[in-house]
């Protein structure tokens, strides 16, 4: 368990935050502007307890910015809003999908699926949202 | 106001995580809610955790898996290898969550923690510990059952009643003799097998018969605690609040062998790696060892060959907490105590008489070098840390280590390593 505690600390990747743009060549008079660290971890996660990394593997949620890989910040302890990603649990397993409010009715649909495949959540009250996606980070190069 | 005030009794809650480890593992799949399920401990050896579904079926707590592998099969039992990794970080977030509710928490194991709510209005207090069983549930994934009354020994009692309750509180306050009548004298925290017999020797067979025996004969028969247990069934609190951590005296790694080991140098790999991860484990609390013990064993149920056991331990010139000078005395240790011809099943190490390194008084035969493996360890140490367990080890620890752990039915997932985060496919 103490090994756990160790990795956290270097999860915790700071970055030199600049106040003000340097130009190239002339690089002193920026130390004196240099505020505080920058603390991804801070800014990504909220509630920590709550919070989960889920990597994803397929490409059925590109057109909602989710690809091959990516890493999902989940919070479990926030209430999802409309058009909210969501990791919710359909026929026993863990699925991503984005959770739509018509009329007073909360749905599920999956990205690129036809609006007859949404799951209606009143009518499958066994469904249940798992969490909420607040970020996705994606590998760029 | 004041007078009132003082005569206030205490309100604790013992906060308990239903079934935790299979919890754990239905956090992410869903597929096995709602069936039986076991967590068997390491090298898959007994049942160590199992649902609801899995006690109806008839699988006890402890028992050798060889022995339910029957029931397994017949009822599509789900099968997995203990994966502490994960239901270390659980635990920290469910412990994590409480503290949202107040600082005043004593962890007391993995998933058990004792709340104080003396604070809480009395007519309150049950909807608070709903609160607090919702917001674990919700946050963590992980179902608790809370119990609350006035005393730690009460509490666990609560918490006893709370499992069997739909709503997974109980606040222990009125009728608590009809249930002290019902309740068994060794499921009494802090009744143990001794004293559960001595009892019972004496017609003591339940939590109400315990709480109304005369003081002296509790005095005379028992030790402190047991006394303390008595006033507490009582509704007196005794048994504090551990608030603050305290810091370990000894450490302590060993395992079983996935299979029988003979050699002396697959004993050194063994004896060599559980020395590594103790030193880390010491060094990551900033402490050092003056002591060291190896024990090594074969297994006592092998009727068909004869069974050998033996320790040694050996004290340090200066107290250390560096690797390298560790692992050679438990080398030189393990080499005293090794005999040909054994089959050995389980090996370990432990560290005592330990000390926070900044109290390491000047010795003059504490090398110079200290200095500078310090620094090598700290290296090491964060390597590990970065690119995973063994990342950087010492030659001695082996690269084939075929008498590491048995995991066949290990879930793989870690929540708080990059490497196996849980993984959805979309």
């Amino acid at each position: 368990m103490a090994y756990k505690e160790q990795n956290k600390n270097i999860m915790k990747l700071t970055i030199p935050f600049y106040l003000h743009k340097v130009g190239a060549g002339f690089p002193s008079p920026a130390t004196d502007y240099i505020e505080d660290d920058i603390d991804l971890n801070s800014h990504l996660i909220t509630n920590a307890p709550a919070t989960f990394i889920i990597r994803v593997q397929g490409k059925s949620m590109v057109n909602v910015g989710i690809y091959d890989g990516d890493l999902l910040i989940v919070d479990k302890s926030i209430d999802p809003r409309n058009f909210s990603t969501v990791i919710t649990n359909v026929n026993e397993e863990l699925v991503v999908k984005t959770l739509v409010k018509e009329k007073g009715v909360s749905y599920l649909t999956s990205g690129s699926k036809s609006i007859s495949e949404k799951i209606n959540l009143t009518e499958n009250p066994e469904i249940i949202i798992w969490g909420v996606v607040t970020y996705v980070i994606h590998k760029q190069q | 106001m004041s007078f009132i005030n003082s005569s206030k009794k205490n309100k604790i809650a013992l906060i308990d995580c239903n079934s935790f480890y299979v919890s754990c593992e239905r956090l992410f799949n869903p597929k096995i809610i709602n069936k039986p399920v076991v967590v068997l401990s390491n090298n898959d050896g007994c049942v160590i955790s199992r649902s609801i579904e899995a006690k109806k079926i008839g699988i006890k707590m402890g028992e050798p898996y060889f022995k339910v592998k029957e029931l397994v099969k017949k009822n599509n039992v789900y099968i997995f290898s203990s994966n502490y990794a994960l239901y270390g970080d659980l635990s920290r977030r469910v412990m994590k969550t409480l503290k949202s509710f107040s600082e005043k928490i004593e962890i007391y194991s993995i998933d058990e923690a004792f709340v104080d709510l003396s604070h809480i209005q009395e007519k309150e207090i049950e909807n608070y510990g709903k609160e607090i069983r919702e917001r674990i549930l919700r946050w963590t994934g992980i179902p608790t059952s809370v119990g609350i009354s006035n005393t730690k020994t009460l509490s666990k009692v609560a918490n006893n009643l709370a499992k069997k309750n739909k709503s997974g509180v109980i606040y222990l306050k009125d009728n608590i003799d009809e249930y002290l009548k019902k309740f068994y004298i060794s499921d009494i925290w802090g009744v143990g097998k001794q004293l559960s017999k001595l009892y019972i020797k004496n017609g003591i067979d339940t939590a109400y018969k315990l709480k109304n025996i005369s003081n002296t004969w509790v005095k005379k028969s028992t030790n402190v605690s047991g006394a303390k247990t008595v006033m507490e069934l009582r509704g007196i609190s005794c048994i504090n609040l551990e608030t603050h951590e305290v810091k370990r005296k000894s450490c302590c790694v060993s395992r079983s062998f996935g299979k029988k080991v003979e050699s002396l140098e697959k004993l050194e790999e063994s004896v060599t790696t559980h020395c590594l991860n103790a030193a880390e484990k010491i060094r990551h609390d900033n402490q050092i060892t003056r002591s060291i013990t190896i024990y090594i064993r074969t297994s006592p149920f092998d009727k068909n060959r004869k069974y050998y056991s033996n320790s040694i331990t050996i004290d340090l010139p200066v107290a250390t907490s560096n690797s390298l000078e560790l692992v050679k005395a438990a080398i030189e240790g393990l080499k005293k105590i090794y005999r040909y011809g054994y089959f050995y099943q389980k090996a370990g190490i432990t560290f005592s008489k330990l000390t926070e390194s900044s109290e390491n008084e000047l010795n003059l035969l504490a090398p110079i070098m200290e200095n500078k493996s310090q620094t090598l360890m700290k290296a090491i140490d964060f390597t590990n840390a970065k690119y995973g367990r063994n990342a950087i080890s010492v030659a001695k620890a082996g690269i084939n280590t075929s008498w590491k752990m048995k995991r066949e039915h290990f879930s793989k997932i870690d929540t708080a390593s990059f490497k196996d985060l849980p993984m959805l496919k979309i």
